[in-house]
This record gives structure tokens, C-alpha cells and sequence, in this order.
């Protein structure tokens, strides 16, 4: 599903360049559900990021779904990320001034789903995450779990390929992050390939495999 | 980008900030609301004095004396002017048709006592005015009932007047007027007809009698106060030489210094009303710059409170990119949203204004401002520049929204 080869890339700040990522190599297969592991500011955000589309690498290869992914457009970046890929942040990133349900349904929006439809799937996937009481509510009126919930219901709204999930877990406590997990996990029991950033070792360890980035390079757990 | 749903996300998101909303609208409505309002004020300005050349017919000279400014063939400056009888003639000759004409004698404040048979008798101050026949069409009064001074009165210098509807009011009360005797400075004349007159206040509360009559009683020699000329469909260049002429003639024959523009006076109307005209259209200029102004006040505003809005909505925007919004749905967003406020303020403060004009209207009544009203076309205008406004305001924030990285936008912090 993803196949990383010698993946740089370095951010330069004024006369300073930083070289984050030094050559990453790893793959995913369909159906893992990897975590990648390292100390803060060694690169994980980086990685994700290049692996969603939201940045781009310097040099290597990137291979998402068998099609390589080099010199994309915005319009076809844009158009891959709403096909193939579903997002959970640290920070949930819900746009506060819509509903729970209207939150969900957005990527359905720039998928052109028809309202209606909109309404259902989005109504669908908040009982998937067990909120569907919560569907009209702001997301102001919500705990740090449930907002989510809502947004592990957002990112599977577009049907994605994979889900990319940057410390899911890290404005939680440690009870509503077991909770999250579990339900990344029975997300990935159904199928879906998932992989999630953390530093935190028990979140790793709910994982099928660890891959653990040190110094721009992978240091282990690459390849199953 | 016209779908039913990116309307709604446009409503959604407008109804969603109703600070920054109402802010936005109140500048936009308070800029649409000034400039129709100052646009209809200066129509009533406009017809205000639009009425008061309703007073006099447009197409007329009035030739009136005065006093030298100069010392000018062996005569002091500062000499009285006076037109008389012989004068007639060689302005008449100055012209280029035979016109109507009227002579006029003023008196400022004259005694008038209703004769009354059956009771008391009274009495009040009144303008009185002696002039020839013509004098009505000139001055444009209305007859309301019996006649206006005639030739032959003027021939043979009866003792008839013609009055107006204040001293109708407070002399005559319901009594009839016509054909009742009054007594004018110790002088007896008989009524022979009632007029009123559209222009001014001071026009309503005058007596006419004839010119000679005047004449011959309130005056010891044979001057007059202003002699007017009809210049009938003469074009305004026509007319404007004629006073030249006219103008001329009489300084050399008073033998007043060719500069000196007190001795005499050769007003006419088209003159005036040109300059007039010319006053308006700058009046209008500047309430259009005033308003324009306003609306770009306003137009900057959005922008600025636009921007402000992109740059708080930074993280929205980089989610919905990573959702998958492509740039087009983002420039669409914020440049219907800018245009949606516009639009619905704009026409808040049109509505506002049309009101305010068409309940204040009525009331607002005075000589110089009359009829306030709105000019459709302006209306249409402002709204069109609204939309053109919203649209530009709107860009330059949903260019620099489409600017902004998912990544960056991301970013916790
Ligand atoms: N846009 C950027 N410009 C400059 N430096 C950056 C930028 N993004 C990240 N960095 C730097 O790159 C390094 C890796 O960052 P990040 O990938 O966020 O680390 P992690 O998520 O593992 O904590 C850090 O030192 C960070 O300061
Ligand atoms: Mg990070």
C-alpha cells in the first residue's frame, strides 16, 4: 500500500538548512496497522506529512496504492488525498462552527455526494464511533475523546485507502486513548490500513509493528 | 460553484461568524445608506431651487439702477441710477424682436384698509407693486378670479388693483373681494381681480395697480425701479447678447464707466439658471464622490475584516485541503461570501434609505428643498458596484487562503 525508498528532506530556515528525513525507507502493507515511534522533533510529523500528500520530499521514491507520487499538481494532490486518504490530528483540527454530523460529512461535500446521502452516511458513521446522540452538537460541547471520535468518523467518511493518524492520542488522557485505540483497532479489524504516530510506547505496543525513526533514518521495523 | 450546496456553506459560514458579519454589513450598509440618502437630498436641493425659478418665466432680461462705483465723465461715484419713462425706447431698440415688457415701481411696505360698507375696517401692510399688463406672464402668477391689470388702466392710470392671497386672507377674510374698494396709502383703488403666485412667500402678500397710476402718485418725477423684458424662445446665446446690448446702450446713455458693474444691472434668467445648472452638476460630482468614498470605505473594510477572517480560519482552510478541497472550492468560498455580505448589507442599507427618504419626504418642505428622491439608477449602480466591490474585496484574502499550505495550517502550536 505504501513503499517508501530513500525518502529526504530537509526544511532550510534563512541560512540554516535542516536535514529532517535522511533517506527513509519503510512499506505498509494492505490491512497493517503500523505505528512509527521516535523522540520529538526527529521527523514523524515530516514523514506523515509526505506520506498525505501535504508536503513534498525531496528526493527517493513514493509509491501510495502501486502509483508513484512525484511532482503532483494541487488539484491532483487534492484529488488523491479525497480518495485514498483519511486523517486524525493530535489536535482534532474539527471546524468549530459546524456540527459534529456537518463535520463528518465534509469530505463527502468535496466529493460531490449529494446532501442527502451526505446526511446518511454522515449519521452512519457517528453510531460506527457510538455518537450518534452527539450528531448536532458543536464541537465546543464536546470532551477531548468524543471530539476524536468525530474526527476517526470524518477521516473513514471518504472511504479512504488509508488512514494517517499524528499522535491521535496525545491531547488525551489515558483512559479515552484506550478507547480511541480500541476503536482504531476494530477499524483495522474490518480492514483498514492504518498508521498512527505516537511517542508513547503503549500506544506503539497496541500496534501490529513498530517502526522507529532516529536521526532522518529508520532504525528498525521497516519492513515486516 | 453555483450549486445549491456551496450556497449553503456560504450561508453556513456567514451565519456562523455573526460578529464579524455584522461588522462587515454595517460598514458596507452605512456607505449604500449615505450615498442614496445625500444623492436624495441634493435632488431636493435641486428642486427647491428649481421652484424658486419657477418664480419668474426663465426666458426674461430684468434691467433694473443702481449706484456708480466710479467716477466717470465728470460725475462723483456713488450716484444713484434711475431708469425713466424715456428709456423705454432705446432698450426697446436694443432688441431683437418686439418684446412684451413690464415696467415695475416698488414699494416695500404700503398701508392698505378694505373699505368695508357693513363693519369695521381692516387694515394691514402689503408690497405694492405698480406695473404694466404684461407683468403677469412675466412674473408666471395666476389669475384667480377677475382680471389683471389692463392697457387701458395703464392708459388712463385708473385707480384698480389686483391682489394677493394673504391680504385676501387676512383683509377680506370670506368676504368677496372683487369689486370691493380699498384704500392704498390714503389713496382709494377698486378691486378688480385676485391672483396667487407659485414662487415665493413674498410674491403672495403684493397688491398690483397700474404702472402709471404708480407712477404719477408715489413717484415726483418719471424714474422706475426695473424694467423686464420676455425674450420668448430666444436661445441662450441670443439672449445673453441682447442684455449685452442692452447693458451697453443704458451705461453709455447714464454715462456709467464701462467697468462698473453697480451703476446698472441687466440680469436674465438663462444666465442664472446656467450657472445654477452648473452649480448642481457639482453639487451631484461631489455627493457621488462623497459616496463613492464612502463605499470604498466600506469596500476596504470587508477586505481588511475579510482578511482578518482568512487569517483566523488558517487551520479551517488547511483542513478542509486535507479533506480535499481544491483551490477553486476555497477562492469560491470567501470570494461568494464577501459578496453575499455585500450584497445583503448593501441592500439592507438601500432599503434604509429609500425608506428614510420616502417618510421624511413630505415633511421636509421648504422654499429652497423640496422633493427628496431616490434615483433608481443610482440605486441600480450602487448595487451593481456593491457586487463589483464584494468581488474584488473578496480575492485578494481568498487568493491568500489558496496560498496557505495544509502543512503550515496544520501545524500544532
Ligand atoms: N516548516 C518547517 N520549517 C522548518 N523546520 C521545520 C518545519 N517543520 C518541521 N521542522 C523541523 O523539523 C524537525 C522535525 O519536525 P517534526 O516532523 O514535526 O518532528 P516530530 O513530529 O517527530 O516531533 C524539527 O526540528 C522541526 O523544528
Ligand atoms: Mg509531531
Amino acid at each position: 500500500m505504501i513503499d517508501l525508498r530513500g525518502i529526504t528532506k530537509s526544511y532550510s530556515t534563512g541560512s540554516q538548512t535542516l536535514q529532517v528525513l535522511k533517506g527513509v525507507d519503510l512499506a505498509v502493507g494492505s490491512g497493517e496497522l503500523v505505528a512509527i515511534m521516535g523522540s520529538s522533533g526527529s521527523g514523524k510529523s515530516t514523514l506523515l506529512n509526505i506520506l498525505g500528500l501535504l508536503d513534498a520530499y525531496d528526493g527517493g521514491t513514493y509509491k501510495l496504492d502501486g502509483k508513484l507520487v512525484a511532482n503532483l499538481s494541487e488539484r491532483r494532490a487534492a484529488e488523491m488525498r479525497r480518495e485514498l486518504l483519511g486523517f486524525v490530528f493530535q489536535s482534532f483540527n474539527l471546524i468549530n462552527f459546524k456540527t459534529a454530523a456537518e463535520n463528518v460529512a465534509l469530505p463527502l461535500y468535496y466529493q460531490k455526494v449529494p446532501r442527502k446521502e451526505r446526511t446518511v452516511r454522515s449519521h452512519a458513521l457517528l453510531e460506527r464511533v457510538g455518537l450518534l446522540d452527539w450528531a448536532d452538537h458543536l464541537p465546543s460541547q464536546m470532551s477531548g475523546g468524543q471530539k476524536q471520535r468525530v474526527a476517526i468518523a470524518r477521516a473513514l467518511a471518504a472511504n479512504p485507502r488509508v488512514i494517517l493518524a499524528d499522535e491521535p492520542t496525545g491531547a488525551l488522557d489515558s483512559k479515552t486513548s484506550e478507547d480511541v485505540m480500541s476503536l482504531l483497532k476494530e477499524l483495522n479489524g474490518e480492514g483498514m490500513t492504518m498508521v498512527v504516530v505516537t511517542h508513547e510506547s503503549d500506544i506503539a505496543a497496541a500496534c501490529q509493528r513498530t517502526i522507529r525513526l532516529r536521526d532522518g533514518v529508520v532504525e528498525s521495523g521497516g519492513y515486516v | 460553484m453555483f450549486d445549491r450546496d456551496a450556497w449553503l456553506e456560504v450561508a453556513n459560514n456567514v451565519l456562523a461568524h455573526p460578529l464579524r458579519t455584522t461588522l462587515t454589513g454595517l460598514s458596507v450598509a452605512l456607505g449604500i445608506f449615505i450615498l442614496v440618502v445625500m444623492q436624495g437630498l441634493g435632488y431636493g436641493l435641486q428642486h427647491g431651487v428649481e421652484g424658486q425659478f419657477a418664480d419668474d418665466a426663465v426666458n426674461s432680461i430684468w434691467v433694473e439702477g443702481g449706484r456708480t462705483q466710479v467716477a466717470y465723465r465728470g460725475n462723483q461715484s456713488n450716484r444713484p441710477i434711475k431708469l425713466n419713462n424715456g428709456d423705454v425706447p432705446g432698450l426697446a431698440s436694443q432688441a431683437d424682436t418686439i418684446p412684451a415688457y413690464s415696467r415695475r415701481i416698488r414699494m416695500w411696505g404700503a398701508e392698505v384698509i378694505w373699505e368695508n360698507p357693513d363693519g369695521e375696517n381692516p387694515s394691514g401692510n402689503f408690497g405694492l407693486r405698480g406695473v404694466d399688463p404684461a407683468h403677469i406672464e412675466l412674473e408666471r402668477s395666476n389669475l384667480l378670479s377677475g382680471r389683471f391689470i389692463n392697457e387701458r388702466d395703464v392708459l388712463e392710470s385708473r385707480k384698480v388693483a389686483v391682489v394677493g392671497p394673504n391680504i385676501v386672507e387676512e383683509l377680506f377674510r370670506s368676504a368677496e373681494p372683487v369689486g370691493a374698494f380699498v384704500r392704498i396709502n390714503g389713496v382709494l383703488f377698486q378691486v378688480v381681480g385676485t391672483f396667487e403666485d407659485p414662487g415665493s412667500r413674498w410674491e403672495n402678500r403684493v397688491t398690483y395697480v397700474p404702472f402709471s397710476t404708480a407712477q404719477a402718485l408715489f413717484r415726483s418725477d418719471d424714474s422706475f425701479d426695473q424694467i423686464i423684458y420676455s425674450t420668448g424662445d430666444m436661445t441662450t446665446d441670443a439672449t445673453i447678447a441682447q442684455s449685452g446690448r442692452m447693458l451697453g446702450w443704458l451705461k453709455d446713455v447714464k454715462a456709467v464707466h464701462p467697468d462698473d458693474s453697480r451703476g446698472v444691472r441687466v440680469d436674465n434668467n438663462n444666465e442664472e439658471y446656467a450657472m445654477y445648472a452648473s452649480i448642481f452638476e457639482g453639487i451631484r460630482l461631489f455627493i457621488w464622490g462623497i459616496g463613492l468614498m464612502t463605499l470604498l470605505a466600506g469596500a476596504v473594510g470587508v477586505a481588511n475584516i475579510l482578511a482578518i477572517g482568512v487569517k483566523e480560519r488558517t487551520k479551517e482552510i488547511g483542513v478542509r485541503k486535507a479533506l480535499g478541497a481544491t483551490n477553486g472550492s476555497i477562492v469560491s468560498l470567501v470570494v461568494m461570501e464577501s459578496t453575499v455580505l455585500m450584497l445583503v448589507s448593501g441592500s439592507l442599507g438601500l432599503m434604509l434609505a429609500v425608506g428614510l427618504l420616502t417618510t421624511v419626504a413630505p415633511m421636509a418642505n421648504h422654499e429652497y428643498f423640496q422633493n427628496p428622491q431616490v434615483d433608481h439608477r443610482i440605486a441600480l449602480f450602487a448595487l451593481v458596484v456593491l457586487v463589483l466591490v464584494g468581488l474584488a474585496s473578496g480575492l485578494g484574502p481568498a487568493l491568500r487562503a489558496v496560498a496557505i499550505r495544509p502543512v503550515e495550517a496544520l501545524r500544532d502550536e
